[in-house]
Order: C-alpha cells, then sequence, then structure tokens
C-alpha cells in the first residue's frame, strides 16, 4: 500500500510561506499567516477521507463490484463442480438466497454494525472520543474491504482495541479480550489489515472540540442574552448527537465545525441564526467583528473564492445553505432493523457458504419428508 | 506493493521497538531511511510508540519536521519509510573536532523551533526533545524526529503521565509530578538544548530524579509561589533545599559567549513557571532572532568533523 504523498497544491503554498517569522521588511510579496482552515486541509482526515457524495458512491461500488466478481466467479464453480447433483429446487434456492449483496445492502450491514460497535465501546465504559475513533475507523475499513470479504464481526473488537492505542487509552489485549469476551486472536487477526486499511491514517478531528469553542464562543457572542443552565441541557444533547452523526455519512462530506453547527441548530435552530447573524452577518457587523474570527467554516468553499476575501469574513447565506444540507442529510439517515440486518447477514454468509444452505434445505426436505408420512397415516386412521 | 520500491542496504540501528536501515527508494535513487517496526515482539499487538509515531508523522509535512515518505507492511513488519538523515545535534555537540559559532547556534535555534512551532500548531506535544532527536539533512536542516512519545494536547481536565520526557531536559513541573501539562514542556527542552550548545556540555545532568530536582535549581533557582503560585503544594516540595535564582551576571559568567538577547530568551524558556513560561511563537520573534549576527544559512554550517 503505497501512501498518497501530501504534495497538493495546498502543501506546497504552506511550504512557501513558512518563513512567516522573518522579519517584515523580508516577507514575500503573498504573505499570508495559515489560518486553522489551512492547517485542517492539511490534516489526513481532510486529504484522506473527505469526499463529494459522488466520489463516496463511486468508491463504495468499486468495492462492492470487487467482492460481487469474487463470490460470483465462486458461486459459478460451485454450481459447475456440482451440476450434475444439483435438483432444480437446490438451484433456485442457490439463486435466489445465495446471491452477492447489493452496495445498499453492504451499507445496511455497514451500519448496523456500526451501532454494534458504538454500543459494545459504551458497554466496556471508553471515553467519548475512543468510541468515537471506533466508529470512525470501522466505518472507514468497509469503504475499501467489502462485507463479503471481511465479516463485520470480526473487526468489531479489533476496532475497539486499535482505538483505544490510539487515542492514548491503553488496556492490554488479554484484559481487553476479558472484559469484551473475546480472545486475543480474534482481537489481533486484523489488526494489520485494518491499519492498512486506514492508509495509516489514525489521527481524527471529531466534532466534540468545536462544539466546546462553540458553545464558549455563543456565550461571549451573546453574552446575557442565553441562560447557562440551558445551555448545559443542550451542550449534552448536541454531544449525544454528534456521536449518532459519526455513524453515518455526513463525516465524509463535511468538516467537524460545520457538523457542529449543524447539529446545534437541530436544537435550537433559533440561537444558531442569531449567533451566525451577529457574528457574520452584514448588519450587525460592528458587534460582530468583536468576535474572534473562525475561518475553519468555510473549509470545503472553493479556494479562488476565499482568497478574494479578507480570511475573517464568511459569506453568511453560504454557510447557512451548508448547514441546511447537513441538518438535512442527519435527519435523513435512517438506522436499519435488527430483522433487516439479520436478513442481509444470512444472505452475506449464504453466498459466501452455498453448500451449508444446501444442507440446510436438504434437512428441511428431509424433515418435511419425514412429517409428511406420518401426518398421511394420521389423516388415514 | 510499495516494498519493492525501496532497498535495505545496511543496518544502522537497533532500539526496543524498531531497526534502522539505510535503503535507497529504487525509482529515485534517493537515500531513504527504513524504521522497521518488529511487531512480533508485541503482545499487544501494535505497539503504542509505533502507533504514535505513525498517527503524528501522517499529519505534519514542514521542512524542520522529519518527513514521512511511505509506509508499507512486509512479513508481519510495519515499515516507516523516512528522509535519510546523516546525523543529529547530539553527534555535532560531542564532537569536539566540529567547530561551530554562535550564528550556526543560531541558526539551529531557529529550525528546531519553527519545527515545534509547527507541532505544536497541530495541537500535538513532542514530550521527548533532546540534541539525539534533532536530526540534521545533508543540506543541513534540523528535522525534529522520533514521535514515539507524542500526543495530543490535553483537554482541560484530562490527566496525564508525568513520566515523559529524557530525564536531563524534563522541565519542572514533571520533575513535580504534575498530572497536567501542556506545551511548555517541550520548550522547556528546547531551552536547556539552546544552554548546551552554548556549554557543549549538558547543561542540567542529573543522575537520577531526585538528583535532577537539586541540579535543576541549583543551576537555575528553586521556584516559590510567588514566581509559581502553588507550586510549593506539590508532593515532595517541602524536602526541596531553596536555590536563589541566578543573577544576570551569574548567567553571564556561565555562558561567556551569550549576547543579552541571547540570555533573555533562554532564560525565558527556562521559566520555572509554566504559565509564563515563553511559548514558541514569542520565542521565535525574540530580539536574539533580529539581532546580529544573523543565522547561518544551514547549507553553510559544517556539521562534519574537520581536522583540526
Amino acid at each position: 500500500m503505497s501512501r498518497e504523498v501530501s504534495k497538493t497544491p495546498e502543501s506546497v503554498k504552506l511550504e512557501s510561506s513558512e518563513d512567516l517569522q522573518k522579519e517584515d521588511s523580508n516577507k514575500p510579496p503573498n504573505y499570508k499567516r495559515i489560518s486553522d482552515d489551512d492547517l485542517y486541509r492539511h490534516s489526513s482526515q481532510y486529504r484522506m477521507w473527505s469526499f463529494t457524495e459522488n466520489n463516496l458512491r463511486e468508491r463504495r461500488k468499486q468495492t462492492n463490484d470487487r467482492a460481487v466478481s469474487m463470490i460470483n466467479q465462486q458461486l459459478g464453480k460451485f454450481m459447475e463442480e456440482n451440476k450434475s447433483t444439483l435438483t432444480e429446487e437446490e438451484t433456485n434456492t442457490l439463486n435466489v438466497k445465495a446471491s452477492p449483496l447489493s452496495m445498499e445492502e453492504e451499507l445496511q450491514l455497514i451500519n448496523f454494525y456500526s451501532k454494534k460497535v458504538q454500543v459494545i465501546a459504551q458497554h466496556l465504559n471508553l471515553p467519548t472520543e475512543v468510541i468515537a475513533t471506533s466508529i470512525t475507523f470501522f466505518r472507514r475499513f468497509f469503504l475499501d474491504n467489502s462485507v463479503m470479504e471481511y465479516d463485520p464481526k470480526n473487526l468489531v473488537h479489533t476496532t475497539i482495541f486499535l482505538a483505544c492505542k490510539s487515542e492514548n487509552y491503553f488496556i492490554s489485549v488479554d484484559s481487553f479480550a476479558k472484559k469484551a469476551k473475546s480472545t486475543r486472536d480474534a482481537i489481533l487477526k486484523y489488526e494489520f489489515k485494518l491499519v492498512e486499511s486506514l492508509k495509516f491514517s489514525l489521527l481524527n478531528h471529531h466534532p466534540y472540540k468545536p462544539l466546546h469553542g462553540f458553545f464558549l464562543d455563543i456565550q461571549t457572542v451573546l453574552h446575557g442574552k442565553v441562560d447557562l443552565k440551558y445551555m448545559g441541557q443542550i451542550y449534552d444533547r448536541c454531544k449525544k448527537k454528534i456521536t449518532d452523526s459519526l455513524l453515518t455519512d455526513i463525516v465524509y462530506l463535511f468538516t467537524p465545525p460545520q457538523i457542529t453547527l449543524a447539529i446545534i441548530s437541530l436544537e435550537d435552530e433559533q440561537l444558531i441564526s442569531r449567533y451566525l447573524g451577529l457574528k457574520f452577518g452584514k448588519e450587525d457587523a460592528t458587534e460582530a467583528s468583536k468576535g474572534e474570527s473562525d475561518t475553519s467554516i468555510e473549509n470545503k468553499e472553493e479556494d479562488e473564492e476565499k482568497e478574494a476575501k479578507p480570511s475573517e469574513e464568511i459569506e453568511l447565506n453560504k454557510l447557512l445553505a451548508i448547514l441546511a444540507d447537513c441538518k438535512d442529510k442527519l435527519e435523513k439517515s435512517l438506522s436499519v432493523t435488527t430483522d433487516e440486518a439479520k436478513r442481509v447477514a444470512a444472505k452475506n454468509y449464504y453466498c459466501q457458504n452455498p453448500s451449508i444452505l444446501l444442507q440446510k434445505l436438504k434437512r428441511k426436505l428431509e424433515a418435511s419428508n419425514a412429517e409428511s408420512p406420518n401426518k398421511k397415516q394420521k389423516v388415514e386412521e | 506493493m510499495s516494498e519493492s520500491n525501496y532497498s535495505k542496504e545496511k543496518k544502522v540501528g537497533e532500539g526496543t521497538y524498531a531497526v534502522v536501515y539505510l535503503g535507497k527508494q529504487i525509482s529515485t535513487g534517493n537515500e531513504i531511511a527504513v524504521k522497521e517496526i518488529k511487531t512480533s515482539e508485541f503482545k499487544d499487538g501494535l505497539d503504542m510508540s509505533a502507533i504514535r509515531e505513525v498517527k503524528y508523522l501522517q499529519e505534519l509535512d514542514h521542512p524542520n519536521v522529519i518527513n514521512l515518505i511511505d509506509i508499507f507492511m512486509a512479513y508481519d513488519n510495519l515499515n516507516l519509510v523516512l528522509e535519510f538523515l546523516p546525523t543529529d545535534l547530539e553527534v555535532v555537540i560531542k564532537d569536539k573536532n566540529i567547530l561551530f559559532t554562535p550564528a550556526d547556534i543560531k541558526s539551529w535555534m531557529l529550525m528546531t523551533l519553527r519545527g515545534v512551532y509547527h507541532v505544536h500548531r497541530n495541537f500535538i506535544l513532542h514530550r521527548d526533545l533532546k540534541p539525539n532527536n534533532l536530526l540534521i539533512s545533508p543540506e543541513g536542516l534540523i528535522k525534529v524526529a522520533d514521535f514515539g512519545l507524542a500526543r495530543a494536547v490535553p483537554g482541560p481536565r484530562e490527566m496525564l503521565t508525568s513520566n515523559v520526557v529524557t530525564r536531563w531536559y524534563r522541565a519542572p513541573e514533571l520533575l513535580f509530578g504534575a498530572k497536567h501539562y501542556t506545551y511548555a514542556v517541550d520548550v522547556w527542552s528546547i531551552g536547556v538544548i539552546f544552554a548546551e550548545l552554548m556549554l557543549r556540555i549538558p547543561y542540567l545532568p542529573g543522575q537520577d530524579d531526585m538528583n535532577q530536582m537539586e541540579v535543576t535549581f541549583r543551576a537555575l533557582g528553586t521556584p516559590t509561589d510567588k514566581d509559581w503560585p502553588e507550586v510549593s503544594s506539590f508532593a515532595g516540595y517541602n524536602k526541596l533545599q531553596i536555590y536563589p535564582p541566578p543573577s544576570r551576571d551569574e548567567l553571564r559568567k556561565r555562558f561567556i559567549a551569550a549576547t543579552e538577547s541571547a540570555l533573555t530568551l533562554m532564560e525565558n524558556m527556562l521559566m520555572m513557571n509554566p504559565q509564563t513560561r515563553w511559548d514558541t511563537i514569542q520565542c521565535l520573534e525574540s530580539e536574539y532572532f533580529k539581532e546580529l549576527p544573523a543565522p547561518t544559512d544551514p547549507a553553510e554550517i559544517n556539521i562534519f568533523a574537520q581536522k583540526a
């Protein structure tokens, strides 16, 4: 696996403006101090794990296509080898129940197991950031690996264990295995594969820090106009919603501060519109300029537009449109029912193990054959 | 399959968790170093130091931070492909055949501070700065290396271990066993390195952890509640010998070649109270870097032994 080296145009820009400590007179003509926004663009989360919706779909499709053709090949081989003995009923059952999963079905299974990762990690009493990283690692793994190649249930503990280490929350593998009721070998078996699939990118920017920052800033900008007790209550609710948002594709499409603002806005739309209006609106520019500038919101906006304006200035309407889009997608993300997940999991199992499906079919037929004469007898008697 | 892109030619070092080889990038012929992490040695899977190193180097791209060129897996080992850096500041300081000037020291300090500033503005603490971890490129550039002890800047209530940083470069708050600390621990280390560059011998060479406090406070004064509120509430404070801080004159006598602004920079990096210790920006903007002599162009510093 080769790491994509970060020589993007941004990085070149960053290095060339690096001489920031030179004396004023020596500053290059296009001198610009590096903003938090520049730094975020440099992060592996932005470089490797941020997508447009099309990119994301394309990537999942590729993964699914690869696995589907592998499964079809295996199934074809199985059918060929057993051609002489397969009954019509068996062939039908295979066609119906042992077909490879679609991209949508894969996603259902991944979503179901992501939730499981969260529940198990919470059950293990892990800190919020570790839980968040577990979910993130797990979902990233299945962007490039299919559930038909790696059974998601085999990666649940592996991702949680790696997340613990990566977030500096060390637990020995033995005590982790004991707590999680698993084994050392099962936990470590796919650790390498996991790290490799994560493209060795382990540092996550979760929205919890922006949440803290925005709450402080909202209280500054709306000083005296918000009830602190109320703020404390919605803070906890927002935190929970952030963890839920990590179970969705939102994290690939928006930046952490965008997600945070959208989530606060879902809790209290008025609060956010008042805050952003004061901070970035044109009319109240005087009051807004008192607050500290926060350029990290405009991450996804185009470079040219950004450069045309002073870096503090954020176009409010554009920001509001991004937030509306983010809110819309957050509200539309659906959870998967256990029944649906079970169905997909069974299909996943049978398409990889057609012989077991046939055995099951045989047993069923035998059982009903064994039963039917008895029934007949009963009727005759 | 990127293992075939690199050759390992010579084993140059072996640590507790890695073997380092010199080699070449086949496609370019460039010299590189391959750090092979001995994963099989660890019963807990991938080692924490390896995870930290990979995690932070992935995020850092700066002329004064070691460049992680590639990572690959081969035979169940994790291999980090790093830029080739032939020497380090410890070797240079120790080799008495190498002569260097105050302008050379200024150049190294400038590059070190720029690198660490970049680490800090990415919300990362290095936690093991020492001359041995400041590597030098063939072009003379300082490269901050070894992120095996690094971590993210802690949140306000997060508890950390104070058992970090090699002893001689350990800040007083760590010596006191503080459970919470921040960027200031790295600045302290750079301050001690600065002194060592001027003296050409280790500045605060404690023999053990207790002796490190003694050595540190004898040289720089024992902190009191006046300049560091509540420092006396640390466990063990009462057993300390109280030394007065050195006067400017005493410092001048110890650091004969240092200018006044060099001493000011050093004093502020070695401030006992981490709250008032300078951050990397204050250091970089200090008078020391503005006054003459100008820092030597890195390529002009002769870091290889000169036969006298």
